[in-house]
């Protein structure tokens, strides 16, 4: 049974500066579930994107049954026998299931320049009864499916040729339970064939339910590969994190009472298909986190109370009766937002570091004459700049070649720069390394204590508990719970409330 | 269950469009009933919307990458005179008028695609420049003169050559875009470029190809225009740009269409329907100046209710 | 371990050498190209030329007026081909009201541009039509009513006109309002949010910019301003015919490029790129000209030197997916 399939050797790929994966070697056998395991930013991903043709190998081998493969794109990786679900959709819209299905292999049915519709229709009917999916049919356009269905196809797409490894890449998150037993259900048949399936998943009671062998991963670095019922749920947490989680790391008081003072308060607030009717207070002094599965609506709710969500309804009221409507005055009323999205949403990527942190405060730095000094702007500039450390030659260089935590910095110091007292940080530490994670919460336990207030929204439990006074749990677009800072709360505790 | 849905789309498409060619047609048959609308008329006006339906059918190719093309105009003024100067001065008849045409427009869609693949500029900022290249060069190959097609090469000018060439190439067109892997890439290319990537298509090959089809379909359309016209004259300074937006419309029926899962017969219809229109501002006597008012406007109109405007959406 | 992260960091460094290198040669290229062709084509024409120099420059004022709005359009990333028939239209507006009153003329001219300004900015900004498509759309419908209103003869401006005709007078107009925008672009909020828009739109609209409101407003400037450089063109011209104004998008983008502007805009921009731009057009235009050289072989030239120019200067890292 454990014969060796697939040989991961010294793989490393950089990003610019970010080291995403460094000397990871490891085996996968045939005929086993592998899941791969670790924090964002870990390199779970990067690894199997290389494995599958999407990213280039930066150096190292895949060695699979004894053969050295080193694919250049996904039509290439499933004819060395090796495919991928991949997280985000892998469909396209505007083609035919049958054409989506075939993408890249579309030659066994082209005669002569002409490609017979007809038999490729056929052959993928065929598939998606084989498959038990009757309801999608071939012929149709790929637009008229859900998400749901649409990630159906890319199963069959991905192993109707019964590929040697099968790369599942967090899909579970984003499927039904009903979508989930069917892939658990393709995942057996696959192991049960003798193949073998990498799964990567967040949920580590999945992963422990489901796999044979674990390896994890942290910041780019192997740690160690496991056999699942020798572990626990603790014991793969502390091989993530690596370090029991101490107080430094997160804040480490409890029982502080946050101040009754409402800063901002949020009422029936609905934005059509992404929430519905939210209402909230925000204290003074207060770490509010937000927690859910990514499609909750929870990333919306940031957006809304900066003014920045359209066709909002409900009201975002500040203490002094101000209504926020717009992100000019939001801003204006010393809101601050990081978004989710940072490349596209916080940093102007193709604009200089000083520029970036520059942007709203232009009116303060003109002054009343409306004529701004470059000695100026760039003083206010490296001075927080420095203050947020952000690894740069000087505050000219281009925000687009930082890594992503530096980049995270950048933004940080606009706000701090403007001397914002509501801060909105979506997803603040998504894939940063653990340095400047712990920077960044270092920095909001001083803001807090500095009478700042503080929304925290993040798909990383660990994080809300460690960080928040209080913690809303979102589902569906709707609030489904609230739990108050206390030590024993876990993440099992926020789990059953978002699912 | 789903099949149904596709038929009642196509047929839903189908109503739209023919809903519009008979509201355009009652609406100036009412204006003016004597001098517009007969059933010789309406076929005047098909034939003569033929011409721009030929190009539209290949732009869409381009079109439906994303991508853009400015020389449209400059290519069917460069390949008409090509395909004329073959068919006299070499006395190549109708084989020089045809392959003359086809070949020169292809070459034009050539450099279009390896011109914006290789500098990695986008498409429309290229081919303004090779716009201005190729209506010298023709301008060059002119002579400076009127180049007229002989009476007796222009087959293609009437019933039925124009209406045989016209059918010959939509059929190509449709074969192209539903039997063949460049239909499917198109479509995959248009509907997300870096997954159309990582599945192993060659992206750049399959846009280049595209610019070759566009190229060589504008090139028949050459043919059509000289054949209708009898003569064609190499303008500069970016005049040839005018050519470019009767095309560029049908295109724009052919998007907004493409969700019924009929493009082409959008783009047939939709190229008679501004024809009728046209046709019917002539026939209440408009002043020929006011024909470009009424082309600018009626693109600018067809696009503004086949654009959807989504809120947060980036337009550059 | 240690050496390697200095390695590291050389590799950085060198790279970003490299790149300022890089930035340096483009800055730089645009003036040692006018200079160069400049004193070529002096020699190649023994310095007629030179003697020539105030014809030469005729043609150069109303082209860098206008140029300058369209740059500001540019720096956020849109597209403006319809400046050649709001030059027109604005040009008869001014023909029409000079016979009542020059400064009325003016305000007319100004008017009239800006309105076309904002026909184009309401496509573009608020149906969501790419700024490309909505220019070439306006530029062939006004292009139209020029035609139009040229049909029987052109409109010819108040004699008055040609009283103002004096090299001082559009040289001070130029160098105003440029000088007015230099200050706006460089030491204003007005230039950085532009090239925020351009370098980034999301992330500016998340910074506090009012993105569409911006957007919409640059159109009716662009357009206001080169309604101004109408006035320009009228006194030099007296007249407007059915081509008044043919072009001028063409020579525009032309000279925007053969300046070292980037084709999308963003922080790469320099003001210097519309006068540098503006001067290399011209500079060129007349010097193959005077050579004796052919519209069409003008052309041909001028088509050549364009692609290359973008090509020189595109800023590539800054779109993901070039359509």
């Amino acid at each position: 049974m454990s014969e060796v399939r697939l040989q991961v050797k010294n793989l490393c790929k950089n990003f610019g500066i970010t080291k995403a994966v460094q000397n990871v070697s490891f085996n996968v056998n045939k005929g086993e579930v592998h899941a791969l395991i670790g924090e964002n930013g870990s390199g779970k991903s990067t690894l199997t994107n290389m494995l599958t043709g999407i990213y280039s190998i930066g150096s190292g081998t895949f060695i699979l049954d004894g053969k050295e493969i080193h694919p250049k794109n996904q039509v290439e990786a499933n004819n060395e026998g090796v495919s991928i679900i991949v997280q985000e959709l892998g469909t396209l819209s505007g083609l035919t299931v049958a054409e989506n299905i075939f993408l890249g292999h579309e030659d066994q049915f082209v005669h002569f320049g002409i490609k017979n519709t007809n038999a490729m229709n056929k052959k993928a009917t065929e598939l998606l009864k084989k498959y038990g999916f009757d309801r999608i049919k071939a012929a149709d356009m790929i637009d008229n499916y859900n998400f749901e269905d649409r990630k159906l196809v890319e199963i069959v797409k991905a192993t109707y040729f019964d590929p040697k490894v099968v790369v599942i890449d967090e899909t579970t998150t984003a499927l039904s339970q009903e979508g989930r037993e069917e892939l658990y259900k393709h995942m057996e048949r696959i192991r049960k064939s003798g193949n073998t399936v990498i799964f990567i998943s967040h949920d580590l009671p999945e992963i422990l339910d489901k796999s044979d062998t674990i390896t994890i991963l942290r910041d780019g670095v192997y740690i160690d590969t496991v056999k699942s019922k020798d572990v626990t749920e603790e014991d793969l947490k502390k091989l993530m994190v690596g370090r029991e989680v101490t107080g430094d790391y997160y804040r480490s008081d409890y029982g502080e009472k946050v101040s009754d003072e409402v800063v901002l308060s949020v009422k029936n607030v609905t934005v059509p298909g992404l929430i519905e009717n939210v209402s909230f207070d925000l204290h003074k002094g207060e770490i509010l986190g937000f927690g859910g599965l990514s499609e909750s609506g929870m990333h919306e709710i940031g957006k809304a109370v900066f003014g920045a969500s359209y066709d909002r309804e409900g009201a975002v009221t500040l203490a002094d009766g101000t209504q926020i409507n717009s992100i000019p005055t939001a801003i204006k009323n010393s809101i601050a937002y990081t978004s989710k999205d940072r490349d596209n949403e916080s940093v102007v990527l193709n604009q200089s570091i000083g520029d970036n942190i520059c942007l709203p405060s232009l009116d303060e730095l003109a002054g009343k004459s409306h004529i701004l000094r470059d000695k100026k702007r760039k003083e206010f500039a490296d001075k927080y700049a420095k203050q947020m450390s952000v690894k740069m030659v000087d505050v000219n260089q281009f925000v687009s070649n930082l890594s992503g935590g530096n980049k995270q910095k950048v933004v940080l110091a606009r706000w701090i720069g403007k001397d914002s007292d509501i801060v909105v940080l979506d997803s603040p530490t998504r894939g940063i390394d653990i340095k400047v994670k712990q920077d960044i919460y270092q920095l909001m336990n001083q803001m807090r204590k500095n009478g700042k207030s503080i929304i925290m929204i993040s798909e990383e439990l660990m994080e809300l508990i460690g960080m928040c006074d209080r913690i809303i749990i979102m589902k569906d677009g709707k609030v489904s719970g609230q739990l108050d800072r206390n030590k024993d709360l876990n993440e099992n505790s926020l789990i059953s409330m978002m699912v | 269950m789903g099949t149904t849905k596709k038929i009642s789309g196509k047929a839903m498409g189908y109503v739209i469009l023919i809903g519009l060619v008979i509201l355009s047609w009652a609406i100036f048959k009412i204006l003016t009933p004597h001098n517009f609308g007969s059933f010789s008329n309406m076929l005047n006006y098909f034939q003569a919307s033929l011409i721009a339906t030929v190009g539209a059918v290949g732009f869409y190719f381009v079109m439906v990458m994303g991508m853009f093309d400015f020389s449209i105009g400059a290519n069917i003024m460069l390949s008409a005179i090509v395909g004329c100067v073959f068919a006299t001065r070499f006395n190549l008849g109708y084989f020089g008028l045809i392959a003359g045409c086809i070949i020169t427009g292809a070459i034009v869609g050539t450099l279009n695609g390896l011109f914006y693949v290789k500098l990695r500029i986008p498409s429309m900022i290229v081919t303004t420049g090779l716009a201005l290249i190729y209506e010298s060069v023709a301008n060059y190959i002119a002579g400076g003169v009127e180049q007229t097609l002989p009476s007796n090469l222009r087959a293609f000018g009437q019933m039925p050559g124009d209406i045989i060439l016209a059918l010959v190439a939509c059929a190509v067109a449709y074969i192209f875009l539903n039997y063949t892997k460049i239909g499917t890439y198109t479509y995959a290319i248009g509907s997300d470029e870096f997954v159309a990537k990582n599945m192993g298509i060659n992206v750049n090959k399959y846009k280049v190809l595209a610019f070759i089809l566009s190229g060589a379909f504008l090139g028949v359309m050459a043919i059509l225009t000289i054949s209708y016209g009898s003569s064609m004259v190499a303008v500069t300074g970016m005049a040839s740009m005018s050519r470019n937006f009767i095309p560029t419309m049908g295109c724009f029926f052919g998007l907004a269409f493409k969700k019924y899962g009929m493009p082409l017969p959008a783009i047939i219809i939709g190229e008679f329907v501004i024809n009728i229109i046209f046709f019917g501002f002539i026939a209440l006597g408009a002043p020929t100046a006011i024909q470009d008012v009424i082309t600018g406007l009626a693109l600018l109109i067809i696009i503004t209710v086949t654009t959807k405007a989504t809120k947060g959406e980036i337009v550059k | 371990m240690g050496s390697q992260v200095s390695v590291k960091t050389n590799d950085k460094e060198q790279q970003l050498k490299k790149a300022s290198k890089m930035s340096l040669i483009r800055s730089l290229l645009p003036i040692v190209g006018l200079v160069v062709i400049f004193l070529l084509f002096n020699v190649l024409t023994d310095f007629r030329m030179m003697g020539n120099l105030s014809l030469v420059f005729s043609q150069i004022y109303v082209t860098m007026i206008a140029a300058m709005g369209v740059f500001f359009i540019m720096t956020m990333g849109g597209l403006d081909f319809s400046q050649g028939s709001i030059l027109g239209i604005s040009s008869i507006v001014v023909c029409m009201l000079s016979q009542k009153s020059i400064p009325l003329a003016i305000i007319g001219g100004i008017v009239s541009g800006a309105a076309i300004g904002a026909l184009n900015g309401y496509f573009y900004v608020f149906r969501k039509i790419k700024s490309f498509i909505v220019t070439i759309c306006t530029m062939f419908l006004f292009r139209g009513f020029i035609k139009y209103l040229t049909t029987n003869a052109p409109v010819a401006g108040s004699a008055k006109l040609i009283n103002y005709d004096s090299t001082e007078l559009k040289i001070a107009c130029t160098v105003v309002i440029l000088l007015i925008g230099f200050v706006a672009f460089r030491y204003t909020k007005f230039g950085t949010y532009l090239k925020a828009i351009g370098a980034g739109e999301k992330a500016a609209m998340f910074s506090g910019i009012r993105t569409d409101k911006m957007k919409f407003l640059i159109y009716v400037l662009a357009g206001a301003i080169t309604g101004f450089a109408a006035f320009i063109n009228v006194i030099k011209v007296g007249s407007v015919t059915s081509s008044g104004g043919n072009q001028l998008e063409t020579q525009i983008l032309i000279a925007l490029v053969l300046g070292g502007m980037p084709i999308s805009g963003g922080a790469k921009v320099r003001f210097e790129n519309i006068i540098v731009g503006s001067l290399l057009y011209v500079v060129l235009n007349s010097g193959l000209t005077m050579m004796g050289f052919s519209t069409q072989m003008m052309q041909l030239i001028q088509g050549i030197v364009f692609l290359i120019f973008v090509a020189v200067f595109a800023d590539r890292e800054s779109i993901q997916v070039i359509k």
